[in-house]
This record gives C-alpha cells, sequence and structure tokens, in this order.
C-alpha cells in the first residue's frame, strides 16, 4: 500500500460535496475488504470531506467489511473525527488558565455570538467552525485566540468581527 | 497432532501442572482457584477492561491482569496477598463510583431477593427496581467475594434514559460497567456487529451507530448479550421481574430443523427463560431469537386450550378426557380408509408422529397421511423431500472452501448455519448468495446475487454448471462475475450449497432442487437445507407420510436403492367422514369432512370450527425426541406438568385408538412407544451417530386441491404464527417485510 499516489488534501473548498465521492471511491478502493485499515481510510476521507457524514460511513463501512456500528464508535472515540463538518476556517478560543483569568470565557461568549455558532459547531454558510483549546502557549498575550494558524492576543471584545472577517 | 507439552506453574505455594497457551486466570480456574473477575468470560477474547483479576508475579513489575497474562513455565504467581485484596478493593470502589450501589451494599439485602418484585406496597422491602429479581448479578457476587461493604466515593448517577423500544430485552446503561461483554459477544461470537462503545469519557455507553433502534441497526436478537452481562443492564422484558429459577431442564429446540440445545430456566410449573449452551458441540450456543425469547410467551400462552371441548351449537362445551375419547373413538370406529384423514404436523416429536401414523394405518386401516406440506409445497413436496433426505451434516460448513447460500438469511433463523458460513468465509471460503433481497451475509461475501426468484434456477445452473442451457443471456450485466464464480467453484474441492427457505418461494423450485442434486452426485457438492418443517426428517424416518413405512427410509449400510412413494393419487378436495389434525392449524384448506378433530395447544385462526378440541402438550412438558436436519436424534426433555388438562399428543392417540381397537397399541409411557420404534430403527433412540437416510422417489401430480400457498409470516410452530402469542416477533415480522418486501421464506 502507498500513500503517495494520491493525494488527499482537502479540496472540500472547491468542489462540492457531490463531486468528492468518486475520490472517496479511490480511497476506499485501496483499503477495500481491510477492515484492519479502518482508521487510515477514515481519516483520508476526513481529509477530504472535511468530516463524515454518515453516507461517507456507510461506504467506508460496505467497502472495507466494518460494521457501520463499529465505525461510529471509532468515530465518536477518537477527538480527529468529526462528523459535523469542519468549516473553511477554525477559530479556537483558548480557555487555558492564564486565558481563563483574563477573560477567556467572554470572548468565547462574543466569538459564539458573533458567529451564532456553539462550540463544536460550525456556521451556517461553513465559512467558520468553533472550538476551544486549552493554551496555545500563549499566555504572555491572554487572553488569545486562533484562527487558522493566526495567533491574537489580549483579544478584545470589539476587536473580533474586524478580525474574523478577514478570512473569507 | 502432537501432544503439547504441559507447563509447570506455582499458584499460591501449589505447583500445578497447566495447558500451555491459557492465560493465568484460565489456568487458576483449571484448578479451582479463585480470582475475581467481570469482564473476561470463557468463549470470550480477553480484554482486560475490570481490572479486578490483577495478581502478583515473580519478575513481572506491578500487578498484571491475570485474563490477559498468557502462563509460562516456571511462572510464581500470589492470586490473594494483602496488597492485591487492598487494590481489587480500591479497583471495585471505582468501578462502583459510577455504578448505583445501593443493593449491593443495602443491609436488607438478604430478604431483598425474596421480595422483590412483590406488589404488597407497605410493610415489605420492595426492591429497588433498578434490575432483574433473577440473581444472577455477577456484581453483586464479586462485591461479596471481595468483601467490600461499603464505598469511600460519592455515586455519580449518569442519568442516561433506560431504553426499552426494542422487542425482547430492555437496556439501562446507568448499570454498565463497560465491561465489553455485550460487544465482544456480538461482534466476535456471534458475528453479527450491532454493539459498539459509543463516544468516550463518562458519557461512554454501548449500542449502535446514530441512536438507531436494535432493530434498525440490524440486531438479531440472540440474547446473547444478555445472557453475558454480569450487571442488571441488558434484561429480558417477560422475565426480569420473575425470580430465581429453581432448575435447569436441558432441552432440544424444535422451532427449525438444526435443533439447537435450550437450557430452560425453570421455576414450579413455568418457563421462565432460555439460555443457549456454549458447550455444545451441535450449535455451540448459537441460538436465534426463536429459542431464545420465542419459548416462554408460546408455552404458557393464555390461549391455551385448558380443556377437552365439544362443539354445541351455542359453543363449545367443556368436557371429560373420558367422555373426548368415547365420542372421538364412536365417531372413527367403522370410518372407511379411504373417508380418513390424518394431517400432522412435521414439527410434532418422533414419538407422536409414530403413533400416528400406527394410529391411522393400523387403527383405521388407512394410508391416508398427509401434512401441510402438501399444501406448501404441492407437486413439489416429492423433490424437496428428496433434497431434504441427501441433506448433509452441518459441519461441512466447518472447512468449506466455497459456499453458495440461495434463498437464505440466518438474522432469525438458522443462525449455528449463519454463524458458520460467516465463520467460513472470514477465514477465506468463497462466499456466494442468490436471494431477492439483500441477506445478511452479503457483507462478507465475494459476491451477492440479487434477483428475482424467478430467474433462479438458471442462475443456479450456471453458477454450478448443472445446465448452463440459455441461461445466459438472462444476465448480461453480471456476465463477467459469473464467469469468475464458475472458475472458483470449478477449482474448489470442498463446496456446499445452502438451501434456504427463500426456495420454496421460487416459482420453479423443483427445476433447482434437481439441479442441486445432480451438482451433489456429480459435482461434489455437500447439500444443507434450512427449512421450517424441524422435524421433517423425522416424520419420513417414522413413516407418518403417504406411502412411506416406518424406517423404510433409513439406509443404514449407505447402499439401499431408495424408497418409492406415490402421492400421484392424494386427493385433498375429496370429502371425509372424519379429519383428524394434529398440530395442524390452517382448517380452512382442508377438505368437508363430517367430523373435525382438532388437536393442539393453541385455537386455529381458521373461519372453520372443528367439532372436538383436544388439547396437546407442548414439548416443554412432554418428553421424546426428534430427528434434526443433518439426521441426528435429538432428546426433548419434559420441563414442567402439561398446562391445565392437556396431555402428549401420543398419549391422546393412544387412548382413542385402544378405545376403537384394543390390544394394538397399549403405550403407557413414551419409553414404550420408543421400544416400538426401536424394532424397525435399530437403537432408538440412543443412536450417536447421524442416520443415513435414502433417496425418496415420489411419483407426484398437484394433489387435487393444493397447492394453496396461504400467506403466512416465517415462524410458526404448530400452524400457529409466533407472532400470535410472542409479542415481540411482531416487530420482527415487520423488519423482515420492509426489508424483503414478501419474498423471503413465504411458508
Ligand atoms: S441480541 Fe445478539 S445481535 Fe443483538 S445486540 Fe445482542 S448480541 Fe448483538
Ligand atoms: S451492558 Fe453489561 S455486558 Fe455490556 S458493557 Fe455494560 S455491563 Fe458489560
Ligand atoms: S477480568 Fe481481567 S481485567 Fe477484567
Amino acid at each position: 500500500m502507498s500513500d503517495t499516489d494520491t493525494n488527499h488534501e482537502c479540496v472540500c473548498a472547491q468542489l462540492s460535496e457531490e463531486e468528492l465521492y468518486p475520490r472517496l471511491e479511490l480511497i476506499i478502493e485501496e483499503h477495500r475488504n481491510k477492515p484492519h485499515e479502518l482508521i487510515m481510510a477514515l481519516h483520508k476521507a476526513q481529509n477530504l470531506f472535511g468530516y463524515l457524514p454518515r453516507k461517507v460511513q456507510q461506504m467506508v463501512a460496505e467497502g472495507l467489511k466494518v460494521s457501520l456500528n463499529e465505525i461510529y464508535g471509532v468515530i465518536t472515540f477518537y477527538s480527529f473525527f468529526s462528523t459535523v463538518p469542519k468549516g473553511r476556517h477554525s477559530v479556537k478560543v483558548c480557555l487555558g488558565t492564564a486565558c481563563y483569568v483574563r477573560g477567556g470565557q467572554q470572548t468565547l461568549e462574543k466569538v459564539g455570538k458573533e458567529l451564532g455558532a456553539k462550540v463544536g459547531d460550525t456556521t451556517e454558510d461553513r465559512r467558520y467552525s468553533l472550538d476551544v483549546v486549552r493554551c496555545i502557549g500563549a499566555c504572555g498575550l491572554a487572553p488569545a485566540m486562533l484562527v487558522d494558524d493566526d495567533v491574537y492576543g489580549r483579544v478584545k471584545s470589539t476587536k473580533i468581527m474586524e478580525i474574523l472577517d478577514q478570512y473569507k | 497432532m502432537t501432544k503439547e507439552k504441559k507447563l509447570s506453574i506455582t499458584i499460591d505455594n501449589r505447583t500445578v501442572e497447566v495447558r500451555p497457551h491459557l492465560t493465568i486466570l484460565e489456568a487458576a480456574r483449571t484448578h479451582n482457584i479463585y480470582i475475581p473477575s467481570l469482564c473476561a468470560m470463557e468463549h470470550l477474547p480477553s480484554y482486560g477492561a475490570c481490572r479486578l483479576c490483577v495478581v502478583e508475579v515473580d519478575g513481572l513489575r506491578g500487578f498484571p491482569t491475570s485474563c490477559t497474562t498468557p502462563v509460562e513455565d516456571g511462572m510464581v504467581i500470589r492470586t490473594d496477598t494483602g496488597e492485591i485484596r487492598t487494590l481489587r478493593q480500591e479497583v471495585l470502589k471505582l468501578l462502583l463510583s459510577e455504578h448505583p450501589a445501593s443493593c449491593l451494599f443495602c443491609t436488607e439485602q438478604d430478604e431483598c431477593k425474596d421480595y422483590q418484585g412483590t406488589i404488597r406496597k407497605a410493610g415489605v422491602i420492595t426492591g429497588c427496581r433498578y434490575c432483574p429479581n433473577d440473581t444472577r448479578c455477577e456484581l453483586q457476587q464479586v462485591t461479596e467475594r471481595i468483601g467490600l461493604t461499603e464505598t469511600s466515593y460519592p455515586v455519580y448517577y449518569r442519568n442516561f434514559p433506560v431504553e426499552k423500544n426494542d422487542p425482547f430485552y430492555d437496556r439501562d446503561y446507568n448499570l454498565c460497567i463497560l465491561c465489553g461483554r455485550c460487544v465482544r459477544v456480538c461482534n466476535s461470537v456471534r458475528l453479527n456487529g450491532t454493539l459498539s462503545f459509543k463516544q468516550r469519557g463518562k458519557i461512554t455507553t454501548v449500542g449502535p451507530a446514530f441512536d438507531r433502534t436494535h432493530l434498525e441497526a440490524g440486531c438479531e436478537f440472540c440474547g446473547a448479550c444478555v445472557t453475558v452481562c454480569p450487571t442488571g443492564a441488558l434484561s429480558t422484558k417477560t422475565s426480569k421481574w420473575y425470580g430465581k429459577p429453581d432448575k435447569e431442564v436441558a432441552t432440544t429446540c424444535v422451532y427449525c430443523p438444526v435443533g439447537c440445545t435450550l437450557k430452560l430456566q425453570v421455576r414450579k410449573s413455568e418457563v421462565l427463560d432460555v439460555l443457549p449452551d456454549y458447550n455444545s458441540a451441535l450449535d455451540h450456543g448459537f441460538i436465534c431469537v426463536k429459542g431464545r425469547f420465542a419459548v416462554p410467551e408460546y408455552v404458557h400462552s393464555s390461549f391455551r386450550i385448558p380443556v377437552p371441548q365439544r362443539i354445541t351449537p351455542l359453543g363449545y362445551n367443556d368436557i371429560s378426557w373420558d367422555e373426548a375419547i368415547a365420542e372421538a373413538a364412536e365417531r372413527l370406529a367403522g370410518v372407511k380408509p379411504d373417508s380418513f384423514l390424518m394431517m400432522v404436523s412435521p414439527q410434532l416429536t418422533n414419538e407422536d408422529l409414530f403413533v400416528a401414523q400406527q394410529f391411522a394405518r393400523q387403527i383405521i386401516g388407512s394410508d391416508q397421511i398427509g401434512s401441510p406440506l402438501l399444501y406448501d409445497l404441492g407437486a413439489d413436496t416429492g423433490p424437496f423431500v428428496n433434497l431434504v433426505s441427501q441433506s448433509s451434516a452441518f459441519d461441512v460448513i466447518d472447512d468449506a472452501e466455497a459456499v453458495l447460500a440461495i434463498g437464505f438469511d440466518s438474522t432469525y433463523d438458522y443462525a449455528p448455519i449463519g454463524i458458520g458460513t460467516k465463520k467460513a468465509a472470514q477465514r477465506g471460503a468463497v462466499l456466494v448468495t442468490i436471494n431477492s433481497c439483500d441477506t445478511n451475509l452479503d457483507m462478507l461475501s465475494e459476491m451477492a446475487f440479487t434477483c428475482g426468484t424467478e430467474k433462479w434456477s438458471a442462475l443456479v445452473g450456471l453458477l454450478t454448471g448443472a445446465s448452463a442451457q440459455g441461461a445466459a443471456p438472462l444476465f448480461p450485466t453480471w456476465k463477467k462475475d459469473i464467469a469468475g464464480i464458475q472458475g472458483i467453484f470449478k477449482k474448489s474441492t470442498r463446496k456446499v450449497i445452502i438451501a434456504g427457505p427463500g426456495l420454496l418461494a421460487a416459482p420453479q423450485r423443483t427445476e433447482i432442487i434437481e439441479k442441486l442434486l445432480k451438482v451433489k452426485e456429480k459435482g461434489g457438492w455437500d447439500i444443507i437445507v434450512a427449512h421450517p418443517y424441524s422435524n421433517l426428517k423425522g416424520m419420513l424416518a417414522m413413516g407418518a407420510f403417504h406411502g412411506i413405512k416406518t424406517g423404510a427410509i433409513i439406509n443404514e449400510n449407505g447402499q439401499a436403492e431408495g424408497v418409492k412413494g406415490d402421492l400421484s393419487k392424494f386427493d385433498l378436495t375429496k370429502g371425509c367422514t372424519v379429519i383428524y389434525a394434529v398440530g395442524v392449524s390452517d382448517l380452512d384448506s382442508l377438505p368437508d369432512c363430517d367430523y373435525l378433530i382438532y388437536q393442539n395447544a393453541l385455537p386455529s385462526e381458521s373461519q372453520r370450527r372443528p367439532d372436538l378440541l383436544l388439547p396437546a402438550a407442548l414439548f416443554t412438558e412432554s418428553s421424546g425426541t426428534v430427528i434434526n436436519g443433518e439426521g441426528r436424534i435429538l432428546p426433548v426433555n419434559k420441563a414442567v406438568e402439561p398446562y391445565r388438562s392437556a396431555k402428549p399428543d401420543w398419549w391422546i392417540l393412544n387412548a382413542i385408538g385402544e378405545r376403537i381397537k384394543k390390544g394394538v397399541m397399549k403405550y403407557a409411557q413414551v419409553q414404550s412407544v420408543q421400544k416400538e420404534i426401536a424394532k424397525t430403527i435399530k437403537g432408538f433412540p440412543g443412536v450417536k451417530k447421524r442416520l443415513e437416510f435414502s433417496r425418496i422417489d415420489v411419483k407426484m401430480k398437484t394433489p387435487k386441491g393444493a397447492p394453496k400457498m396461504r400467506k403466512q409470516g416465517q415462524f410458526n410452530y404448530r400452524g400457529i404464527p409466533l407472532e400470535a402469542v410472542v409479542k415481540g416477533m411482531k416487530a420482527i415480522e415487520e423488519r423482515i417485510e420492509l426489508i424483503s418486501g414478501s419474498n423471503r421464506g413465504a411458508i
């Protein structure tokens, strides 16, 4: 089995979900009838779709000959896997000790209100997903927030929309 | 096989010899040394979740779990030091920090067992109602052994809603200790895959994906998970408040021709529950929903016929056995042999069937012996019984290289054959299925041919090489697949065909049967037939079949030329003087008659009203034997007294027979019937090996008045649909309907 010949970079932003299924078929083909390669297959499928919708789980189940119930167990066990779609941009508010005491919770509430999303959710336009993290090593800048790979320190409630707006 | 060298180990200062490849826990158990354990269980893969089985081993760091550590030669093990005891108590406390502990530490515990389930409200302990009161809680037993009487941690109640929306069993995951036994039995033993751990941390539970019900997720309701659960988390709906059984009676299931061992859990005159026997060599404990859950509600149904009854213009009148026997004898005496019809169910025991045919032949002098097969199969009855008589032992599946399953799905019946097939496929045998809808084997199959029953004959011909004539053009899209499978089949030597109940719904069933028999002769295929007529082989062996005498079909030295039968003159339209129906309940299809005797346990659902009702005892209430699909004689053992005045079928037949013609039968007990059978079938019923059956060549025309395929549910016993008396079976029938339309096993 080789991992190099198919490029499983997330292309979910450019293609519609329907258009991704033929690519999923290719992934499944690599692992067909190999139940012990489940995690690898799910990993690639998630990279492709950004999350693991029920239909994808079903196809992987049939292809690898693993029961759907087992797949669901694996997906809900590992935090890496997600059953809700991820947005194009990930917004992570830090709630580590330092950020927490300096208002991380308020930042989180404000972000949630602005986006209309709860922790773990994705906005309806799939532009943002909201999550919390426990310390990103930027305690000196508390309260901190992470959008994709960019760190924002000393976040003020009034600045939040301004920051988020930069990410289209 | 070379004998494996035993290992010598020292457990708690005792030096003992043990087989290699055992875990420490298993080794200790074989020498009756107790190590507490909750997640380990015989027949299940080791898991190491509960941590109660910790021990000390010289040379190993810390406290290894004995259920996951293999024994090695010279190992020195301590299972019960002070340090281990403290550690176990601590582990148990943690385990109980998420489990309601009132019943474990309650001071009224002993009394509680006796009073739980009472309906009196005051003055007595009514129990906490968390758990069933069958006293099978292993958690309680282990807590007692470990000697924990209180806990220092607060109990965190997880507050999961109790799941009651599936048939047969309830689930309360607040009581679950996440030992994973149910998950392992469902996946590794039943090979079903309904159960899995979901989520993580303190919200972990067990169940199928996406909050589906078990029914939707493909659960077969085999109840294995309920059987192995060491807590009250999983419990049988009907029996959970019925208390502790006081005896266990092993018997044979009469619901299908596999004949699994059932361990009836009995209290006084009631069968409370049924458990599998994991040590049974025949079925390995792989019983299906019918054996596991459909026995108590059937045999203790409140619709049972309590006493003999005679029809009057105003309804049925209760009469005594003496009156009933006298009346039946009077109506039967002097009946002309060809105006008599004996209808027997192929689900009776051998003894009942033997006496029934003797009754017809020697008391009435008539060979008019029929069964529901004539209606279900019409002109195909002959070929079908021939196929059944030539079916192989079930264990041919164990080393098969190729399996072709036709019209077969083992979700709700024939479970041991189904699991055997799945195991074969998992170890690399090529499995091919033909069906008109998805089956539970498709997932493991090389190829699943899903097509209408009208194409099956052609497909079977092509795949097995029995005949390819004109068939290929029917399957343009499968050209490559068919060629591939043909190639594989040609190369394999150990090949098995499983002919399932779906076969009976195929229009060209005779043609298919002929092809199967041809490839059995010429192509080296073994054949297993899964059909609903539980004791059909017994019926044939006993000669409870028109034109076939007792024992004639048993082929002792493997070369008898076969038995000839002739059903071509059988007429199911001709009016009779008397019809005697034993365990047959489709009365509307029977010919007209002046007098109809209906002998069964439950009333018929037909419009037609019999003249005399005779209450028959059921298989839990009388002893006897059956011959299963592979030709083994299996015991049916009495566990409780018959319901009200019910009597065994053979007893009733004998009593009426004796009244008509003295001295022909004279059977006082079932053993005397067996002695009589042994005159023709040597060694009966003690024969240990499979009985070999010869070919049967029955001259057939469609009997007049047949076929008339009454649309029935899939499961019935003595003509009564199980769903009529067993509540949960309704949901199962509906599920089958949903998945398959109506094609699956129309009988
Ligand atoms: S009843 Fe059988 S198939 Fe259903 S969940 Fe339990 S073990 Fe699995
Ligand atoms: S339901 Fe019972 S068998 Fe299953 S994990 Fe929980 S305690 Fe163990
Ligand atoms: S029995 Fe060994 S860890 Fe549970």
